[in-house]
């Protein structure tokens, strides 16, 4: 239990950040509620392009991945990956889909929640929406393997393709298939839908809660750019909080709103100057991997040594929409599959204008200049291969076709380093988690950025 | 093929092929023949050959340290294309002229840049294989694959016609049927090839021209037919299951442990020889269908469809591989997962399930792709085998 308050006591430096707790949690009890109401249920992944056609037949989305999250927030796991374990599923796979699965089968077994399930419990869901992509296998697969325990609750698959950067394949030459079948898989999601709730899509509502979303997106975008600031108002401790909106809510007026008011909260921290940390020595870019969830104080911990990060590629799922190039369509379906594509390949153009880059590395590339990077953090779990695979040759990479802009320095031009830290655990297990290894990392981590920042000085 | 490009004949010739992998293509190359590096079952080779190129599958070394494939890649990927990786590094693909990467798994998909830039090769290209299994997927994989015949075409400067890649579909369709009938070798008590050989034979034949490998499988049939000094004697005959098992060593330990490897469920075997290319009007059909339909690989959803009950999903899912098992007789079966395979990985309690609905006892092994488990996991498959007796 101390833990726990400890992981409650992450000190946030904004206000909006410190009420998605609350917001998570009414979320949470609200699927409960739902399936009280008779409401119709869907475990559901986030970044799958279907929250807008959920939220417009009023399907209440159970976010399963998030549900791991809290567990892992509360730092009550192990007895759900204990009981996957248990059933034969090896404990290297993904711990999200393990605490699911455990979850669901302890429940199925039960006839009822868990006891002192974190937060009420996971509702039993009324179908399940797989997903499809290159992104995650887990998401093709662990709704299968839940399914085991509840035989009666259908699963549709979105399919979800996007091309991959290639040199000599333009997005634009094999757009035309590509969005052809994701519409495709969409409006085969439409009619799975249909079916299991008896009711037809209101395409004119499906439109409105599209746009609402997109301005969301916009929103999303505009606020985190703020962050640009010195001192910048709100670093990734916060965005790991405020990025729930963002997955897990896109497509209401409620997430709209949040954003409005952060920015509005942001603005006028940087109108007095006021940062995350009264002396910002250091400016840090999360550049990839999920954090582990039972140990966001790590975040303070690196704000008590002087360091911030202003940007993240974690979550941060949006791109300006009018810089997506959408075509014009007044089928919302479509609209939703050009801008799955166009988010995924936002990168490629900008990528082909530098030799030896790559979309992931240019993205990178441009965080550290826009918000005046000194050093990188990533997080390898290792549970999860979608968004950790990669991240070292994006490293290796970067410091090689990499050419910063020159600092004066007396004699010479000099380049400027990048160090970087990999964290290495898992994002809900802390089977494999050392505070203390881990806050001696960081403090090695912050004498050389300190060293560095000497010597430029010097 | 003749004895002008072999050195030996059957066994011998594929051990010398095996242990000395590429070393034919290799020998083409002084020629001006070109060759495609590739990974895993998905990749339709029929496309490659039609172009021009040898295909080459890149195999792991379960005996070679990963040293420098560390310094790109991280260690919680798949240990299996970890390996393929390390060694790819090091240079054993370096005769190759271009990389061929399908979606088959994160650890090859979201690696797929990794691959691209520190292999450096002239040409590479990523075969966008979709989850699902429905119509419009194979319509989207159809296209994709057309996209990448243009792509190859471009490289290798010369028009892929449908003639040359139906030429290939037969040439690949008769050449997995040779494979089978090597499997077919081991339905008899005692099997007359052993577990060890087969993979040895069937990985040989992955570094060859289609033409010189069915020639190469038809060697080592002829020869097992006529073998008079087979040491392979009666013993619990069983059937393994997995994902990708390229090196012999394990096959070998199961033999010596007092087994049979008479048949399996893998890649390399029977999943990825068993299925031929459906003859079609147009070849690229028969090859889309033949990669994401009749490929039974876990990455490849199968939809429970409508009023399906859990156990005819486990059938049609698994039904296969139970076919297997009761034609070539087995005692019982090895699933053997390499660790951080979520494709598999989560299918394992089903799996075990299903086959023990058939009365088959089941051993469950989650390895690490080295030779350094060896010790530990003979005593478990002695133990294994113990009950089975």
């Amino acid at each position: 239990m101390a833990d726990e308050q400890d992981a409650k006591k992450r000190r946030k430096a904004t206000e909006a950040a410190g009420k998605i707790g609350g917001m998570v949690r009414a979320a949470i009890g609200g699927t409960i509620k739902a399936k009280q109401e008779g409401k119709k249920l869907a475990y559901a992944f986030i970044s799958s392009s279907y929250d807008e056609i959920i939220r417009a037949m009023d399907i209440v989305p159970v976010w399963t991945e998030n549900y791991a999250g809290i567990c892992g927030v509360k730092r009550d796991v192990n007895r759900f990956l204990e009981r996957a374990e248990s059933l034969g599923l090896s404990r290297s796979l993904c711990t999200y889909a393990l605490c699911g699965i455990g979850f669901d089968q302890m429940r199925e077994e039960l006839g009822e929640m868990p006891p002192n399930s974190p937060w009420g419990g996971q509702a039993r869901p009324d179908m399940m929406l797989s997903s499809g992509q290159i992104l995650c296998d887990p998401r093709n697969k662990w709704y299968q393997a839940s399914q085991q325990f509840m035989p009666d609750v259908p699963i549709y698959n979105v399919g979800l393709p996007w091309p991959m950067y290639e040199d000599d394949v333009d997005v634009d030459d094999v757009a035309d298939y590509y969005i052809k079948h994701i519409v495709k898989e969409l409006r085969g999601l439409i009619a799975f839908l249909e079916k299991q709730t008896g009711k037809k899509m209101d395409y004119d509502r499906l439109s409105g809660i599209v746009a609402l979303a997109e301005h969301t997106w916009d929103l999303i975008w505009e606020t985190y750019e703020m962050r640009r600031a010195t001192p910048t108002p709100m670093d990734t401790g916060d965005a790991m909080n405020t990025m729930v909106p963002m997955v897990f809510m896109m497509g209401t007026q409620e997430a709209y709103d949040f954003y409005l008011a952060l920015k509005a909260e942001l603005q006028d921290k940087i109108d007095r100057k006021e940062g995350v940390i009264e002396d910002e020595k250091y400016r840090l870019l999360w550049g990839g991997g999920l954090p582990s969830w039972f140990a966001l104080n790590d975040f303070n911990y690196f704000n008590s040594k002087g360091a911030v990060f202003p940007a993240e590629t974690t979550y941060r799922l949006v791109e300006p929409i009018e810089r997506l190039n959408i075509p014009n369509t007044s089928d919302p379906v479509e609209r939703l599959a050009w801008r799955w594509l166009r988010y995924w390949t936002y990168w490629y153009d900008k990528a082909r204008k530098r030799p030896g880059s790559e979309p992931d590395v240019e993205r990178l590339i441009q965080y550290i200049e826009d918000y005046k990077i000194d050093g990188i953090v990533m997080h390898e779990a290792f549970s999860c291969r979608t968004w950790h695979l990669g991240l070292i040759w994006q490293l290796n990479q970067l410091k090689k076709i990499y050419r910063p802009i020159p600092v004066l320095s007396l004699g010479k031009p000099a380049r400027r380093e990048n160090p970087s830290l990999i964290l290495e655990s898992d994002i809900i297990d802390m089977s494999s988690y050392s505070e203390v290894e881990t806050r001696s990392k960081i403090d090695a981590f912050i004498e050389t950025l300190e060293s560095l920042k000497s010597n430029q000085i010097a | 093929m003749s004895n002008e490009t072999i050195n030996g004949r059957g066994l011998a010739e594929a051990e010398r092929l095996y242990r000395d992998y590429g070393i034919r293509a290799k020998k083409l190359k002084e020629q001006g023949q070109k060759s495609i590096a590739y990974v895993c079952a998905l990749v339709p080779l029929e496309i490659i050959a039609a172009a021009g190129f040898i295909p080459i599958r890149i195999r792991g070394d379960v005996n070679e340290p990963i040293t420098k494939g560390d310094i790109d890649l991280e260690t919680i990927a798949c240990p299996y294309a970890r390996s393929c990786f390390d060694n790819a590094v090091k240079g054993r693909y370096s005769f190759c002229d271009g990389l061929a990467i399908p979606h088959s798994c994160d650890s090859t998909a979201r690696t797929y840049s990794v691959w691209r830039y520190v292999l450096n090769f002239p040409y590479s290209h990523f075969i966008n294989t979709p989850h699902t299994a429905n119509t419009s997927a194979l319509e989207f994989f159809r296209a994709d694959l057309k996209n990448f015949l243009k792509s190859l075409g471009r490289f290798a400067r010369s028009e892929i016609t449908d003639a040359k890649l139906a030429r290939y579909v037969e040439l690949y369709n008769e050449n997995r049927k040779k494979v089978m009938a090597l499997y077919a070798l081991r339905k008899q008590d005692p099997p007359l090839i052993s577990g060890a050989e087969m993979v040895k034979a069937l990985v040989a034949g992955l570094s060859l021209p289609v033409e010189e490998a069915s020639d190469l499988y038809d060697q080592v049939r002829e020869e097992i037919l006529n073998r008079k000094d087979a040491a392979i004697k009666k013993l619990p005959r069983i059937m393994v299951v997995g994902s990708a098992i390229d090196n012999h060593d394990f096959m070998q330990l199961i033999e010596e442990s007092g087994a049979n490897v008479v048949v399996d469920d893998l890649c390399i075997g029977t999943r990825e020889f068993g299925p031929p290319t459906a003859v079609t009007d147009d070849p690229m059909d028969g090859i889309a269908d033949r990669y994401l339909n009749r490929i039974n690989c876990p990455r490849t959803y199968r939809e429970k469809k409508e009023g399906e009950t859990l156990e005819d999903d486990l059938a049609a899912r698994f039904g296969d591989a139970g076919k297997l098992a009761k034609e070539y007789a087995v005692d019982g079966v090895i699933l053997y997962m390499y660790k951080y395979c979520d494709p598999f990985g989560f299918e394992i309690p089903v799996r075990k399930t299903w086959f023990e609905s058939l009365g088959l006892p089941v051993l469950y092994i989650e390895d690490e792709y080295s030779a350094g488990t060896t010790g530990s996991l003979r005593t478990r498959i002695q133990a294994f085998l113990e009950v089975i007796e």
